[in-house]
């Protein structure tokens, strides 16, 4: 009986071996991604608001932020 | 002092509990053994696909990261690597039906297969001469070529055709008829010589 011709035009190739990191590091990349978007449903006033400092009505944070201007020493 | 069950190195747990394992906590160098076990047979199946190896390099790269994109999705109910060649079949058809923009000729599924006919078929295409049968797959409609190598090159059981397929038993036959019918066909076009 005659050979499966199916079989005997199976490809033999290998993936090229830089595939692997290519492979893994894209999985990294998007692990980073999924990991950002999870902190940002979990809190996302947090994650984009966390360093802003919200002013009070009295004005008194903006007077602390405001620096005066330097005194000038020839005067 | 407690005594714990020494665990298994990562690199000898079977695929599924491998995958169990990432779907409680994702990790990119245990997803790489997965790479190790089936970058050849991804490759090789996209390599008989598409016939060229790079456009094959780049599939089997997305292929992967869609497999882990959607690991969380897997259940179980089949082997991980049936799994993991239904995208690969999935996704290299649905890359070569837009790259060539051909549709698959709408089939009729309930038609009634003749099954003297198909066993003639059947048994003439594994007559051929594995070059004019490379030929004849060239030349193929992707999702013929598909069914095929996963019938006679990769033999799938219909059970596992109908997983990757997503269709019914008679709905797999008949598409599989039709494939050996038409490659037939191809081939009488190509080498009118021959009987």
């Amino acid at each position: 009986m005659s050979e499966n011709p199916f079989k005997l035009i199976r490809s033999t190739d290998q993936p090229p071996e830089h595939l692997r990191a290519e492979v893994v590091g894209s999985v990294k990349f998007v692990m980073m991604l999924m990991r950002m978007l999870q902190l940002f449903v979990a809190d996302p006033s947090a994650a984009l608001f966390e360093r802003i400092r919200i002013v009070g009505g009295s004005g008194e944070g903006r007077k602390s932020n405001t620096a005066e201007p330097p005194k000038d020493p020839t005067t | 002092m407690l005594f714990r069950k020494k665990a298994k190195p990562v690199s000898q747990l079977s695929d599924e509990d491998l995958v169990a394992e990432l779907q409680r906590d994702m990790d990119a160098d245990r997803f790489g053994i997965l790479y190790d076990r089936y970058s050849s047979k991804v490759f090789q199946k996209c390599v008989s696909m598409t016939r060229n190896k790079e456009l094959a390099q780049d599939l089997t790269h997305d292929i992967f990261l869609k497999a882990f994109v959607n690991l969380t999705k897997f259940d179980h109910r089949s082997r991980f690597g049936t799994w993991l060649y239904s995208i690969t079949y999935n996704y290299c058809l649905d890359h070569l039906r837009k790259d060539q923009k051909q549709r698959t000729s709408e089939l009729d599924d309930d038609e009634r297969i003749d099954d003297g006919a198909d066993e003639r078929y059947e048994a003439e295409l594994l007559s051929l001469r594995a070059d004019r049968l490379a030929k004849v797959l060239d030349v193929l409609e992707p999702a013929d070529r598909g069914i095929l190598l996963m019938k006679y090159q990769d033999e799938l059981s219909v059970k596992d055709m109908m997983d990757v397929l997503a269709l019914s038993e008679s709905a797999v036959k008949m598409r599989s008829m039709r494939a050996r019918e038409r490659a037939l066909a191809k081939y009488h076009v190509l080498f009118p010589e021959e009987p």
